[in-house]
């Protein structure tokens, strides 16, 4: 280690992996990439989402009526900025960088793991197929619940931590709140690390955009030169940027690539356009199909009862009925898109169909529960009393948000966060009518009335 | 006579947030078409029936000017509807970002006061495909920021006592906001495109796999 005390390093220790030299009254500097001690590593996340993934999020979750989640797929980078001054001798700042470049949707909750939080890795592997090492996290959307990962999705995440073989997994959570009127809505999310230490637990995310790209950057006069020097050899050297017809060459040449671009674009454009048509066209089929399926089965059970009733009035001892009319019944009841075994409630053949009168032409999970109105999960007094106090600054309950509300117990998490609107869950509705009566003040509301809008 | 609901599809919903989100520097805005649900549908043609703009990093409350503006539009249609998405907004305290949306038209309180908003309730519809229109109005974007930034530059190009090294420098300025389109706009809705079609693809198969053992269990009752 060469140093020349008197110069630099006045008094400030030195690690042994810092190397420093001083050649010439420059500076360099090299370190290795490990912790090297206080004062001399600093690590700064970043996670960046583009805004058009962001929005799929929002249009998936928006055509769920239960919660919806995902994966996050993209790519951890780190980037290392060296920073010296005065007080920190060659501190290292370490940048990572989170970024999410698309998300895949998950068709239905419950889809990978089941009510205990056992997270399945062949039907994984069968939703992410070869995505899987692009996976960096995953993602969930619910309605009027807290900002705080519920018990179950700890769980998960840390059986998608193991199976997946990423250690800093993030974890996504999109939380929507509404007016009691619905005219104002609101989408919160957060970015968690669970993985780290409590301190570092939450990422700002940012959605990059055209931000600063100005007109006004355009001159529109000339700096003021009469020497007739620097005219003439801007003159002389300057026609090279310019074509026979005085337009920039430059102009020309990235127009082509922007119009090259869009024609790109517009060609994919089609593309999707047309595969948007044949999608909708077989969903309508398959509908119809289980409309009809539906329909016939409804048909012949009321038929199998008008016959069992008509025998049981006429004859005393009953005629065994076929076994295919009841199983067809308890196939209409429980059959649903992939669900999971735990949740299918076995029905023996003797006891009586309990949803006879209720059978919905389409499959349990497409059932279309009304939008939750309040904030607040029913039970539980509303957490988002006092969310905001007009200017963002934090309010109690958004402390207690960030400080952790993880030392909840099981119990409260399991309620108020599997207030998550459940729809695949067939025998018991979540109580959402409740919701709907229950007011919200006008006042809950961040950036209300009291901040006056800046005058534009 | 106020609008007493306004409903959006997930679609139009979807463009207007990757509207909103497009920049977090300016407004931007934007028309919605669709269509009046009276109690006698009269089967009339889809038309513009309200406006939409962002509201980067400011409160999603319209400010006065845009309850007047409200206002002008209710003049010509009473049933002109007033949306606002604001967005680029985060909690430093507690790393929440957030977006918020809100519907509404104005109202004067009395002859000759000023206008007040009054909030129409909106609610976002699910639409299971991304409707054509939609797509199209999706991939217009890159075009109006190009063609916004072509007549910026045409009427700098026009100002002939530029000298050569001003005239470089905004013909690097169109080439730089060009390249910031395409990376920050173009570049992304590509991407989102070229993942939709994927997922459309695979959606498709599977949709065709179950139509078929729906026809095979149709024909077997």
């Amino acid at each position: 280690m060469e140093v020349k005390d008197d110069v630099v390093f006045k008094g400030e220790h030195l690690l042994p992996q810092q190397r420093v030299c001083l050649f010439m009254g420059r500076l360099m500097y090299s370190a290795c990439a490990k912790d090297c001690g206080l004062g001399a590593y600093a690590s700064i996340m970043a996670a960046s989402i583009s805004g058009y993934t962001f929005s799929s999020v929002c249009y998936h979750s928006a055509n769920s009526s239960s919660d919806h989640e995902g994966f996050l797929l993209g790519e951890v980078r780190q980037e290392e900025t060296l920073s010296i001054s005065d007080s920190h001798i060659g501190s290292s700042e370490f940048l990572n960088v989170i970024e999410v470049h698309n998300h895949e949707p998950c068709a239905q909750l419950f889809s990978f793991y089941d009510y205990a939080g056992n997270v399945n890795e062949e039907n994984l592997n069968r939703i992410l197929k070869d995505r899987r090492k692009n996976v960096i996290g995953w993602y969930r959307f619910r309605r009027n619940t807290q900002q705080q990962m519920s018990f179950r999705e700890q769980v998960i995440h840390k059986q998608l931590t193991h199976i997946l073989g990423i250690p800093d997994l993030v974890f996504l959570l999109f939380s929507f709140i509404s007016t009691a009127n619905s005219s104002t809505h609101a989408l919160e999310y957060v970015l968690f690390r669970p993985n780290k230490n409590r301190y570092n637990q939450r990422i700002s995310l940012s959605i990059p955009n055209l931000g600063n790209t100005s007109q006004q950057e355009y001159k529109v006069s000339s700096v003021p030169n009469t020497s007739k020097n620097y005219a003439s050899v801007i003159k002389e050297h300057g026609t090279e940027f310019f074509d026979k017809d005085g337009v920039m060459k430059d102009i020309r040449t990235i127009f082509q690539v922007y119009s090259a671009l869009q024609e790109r674009v517009q060609a994919v454009c089609c593309e999707v356009d047309q595969s948007e048509r044949v999608r909708e066209k077989i969903q309508e089929e398959v509908n119809k199909l289980k409309e009809e399926i539906a329909l016939r089965k409804r048909n012949s059970a009321e038929e199998e009862r008008r016959l069992q009733e008509a025998a049981a009035v006429t004859l005393p001892d009953n005629p065994a009925l076929p076994d295919s009319s009841h199983s067809s019944l308890t196939q209409v009841m429980l059959s649903g898109p992939s669900v999971e075994p735990s949740l299918e409630r076995p029905v023996n053949s003797s006891s009586p169909p309990i949803y006879s009168t209720t059978l919905l032409p389409d499959s349990p999970s497409a059932i279309l529960l009304p939008r939750p109105q309040a904030v607040g999960s029913p039970g539980h007094p509303s957490p988002s009393l006092g969310l905001g106090n007009g200017d963002g600054s934090s309010s109690d309950s958004l402390n207690r948000q960030a400080t952790g509300q993880e030392d909840q117990e099981e119990d409260d998490d399991e309620d108020s966060s599997e207030y998550e609107n459940l729809v695949s869950e067939q025998l018991q509705l979540p109580s959402l009518t409740e919701t709907v009566t229950l007011g919200r003040p006008a006042t809950l509301w961040p950036d209300g009335d009291a901040h006056s809008p800046p005058g534009s | 006579m106020a609008v007493s609901a306004v409903h959006l599809e997930s679609d139009a919903f979807l463009v207007c947030m990757n509207h909103a989100l497009s920049t977090e520097k300016e407004e931007v805005m934007g028309l919605c078409i669709g269509e009046h649900r009276l109690a006698d549908m009269t089967g009339r043609p889809m038309r513009v029936v309200g406006w939409y703009h962002s509201h980067p990093h400011i409160t999603v409350w319209p400010s006065h000017v845009d309850v007047r503006t409200q206002a002008m539009y209710q003049m010509m249609d009473q049933g002109f509807v007033g949306l606002i998405f604001s967005c680029f907004i985060e909690d430093k305290n507690t790393k929440t970002g957030r977006v918020l949306y809100t519907c509404f038209q104005s109202v004067q309180a009395q002859k000759g006061s000023e206008y007040e908003r009054i909030e129409i309730p909106i609610h976002v519809v699910p639409h299971e495909a991304i409707g054509k229109v939609c797509l199209e109005s999706a991939v217009e974007l890159p075009r109006i920021l190009c063609q916004e930034e072509q007549d910026t530059y045409r009427r700098i190009h026009s100002l002939t006592h530029l000298d050569p090294i001003t005239k470089i420098h905004n013909g690097s300025v169109f080439t730089k906001n060009l390249c910031s389109q395409m990376s920050a706009i173009s570049g992304p809705l590509l991407q989102w495109l070229e993942d939709r079609l994927e997922l459309n693809k695979h959606s498709i198969i599977k949709l065709q796999k179950e139509k078929e053992r729906l026809t095979q269990e149709l024909a077997s009752l």
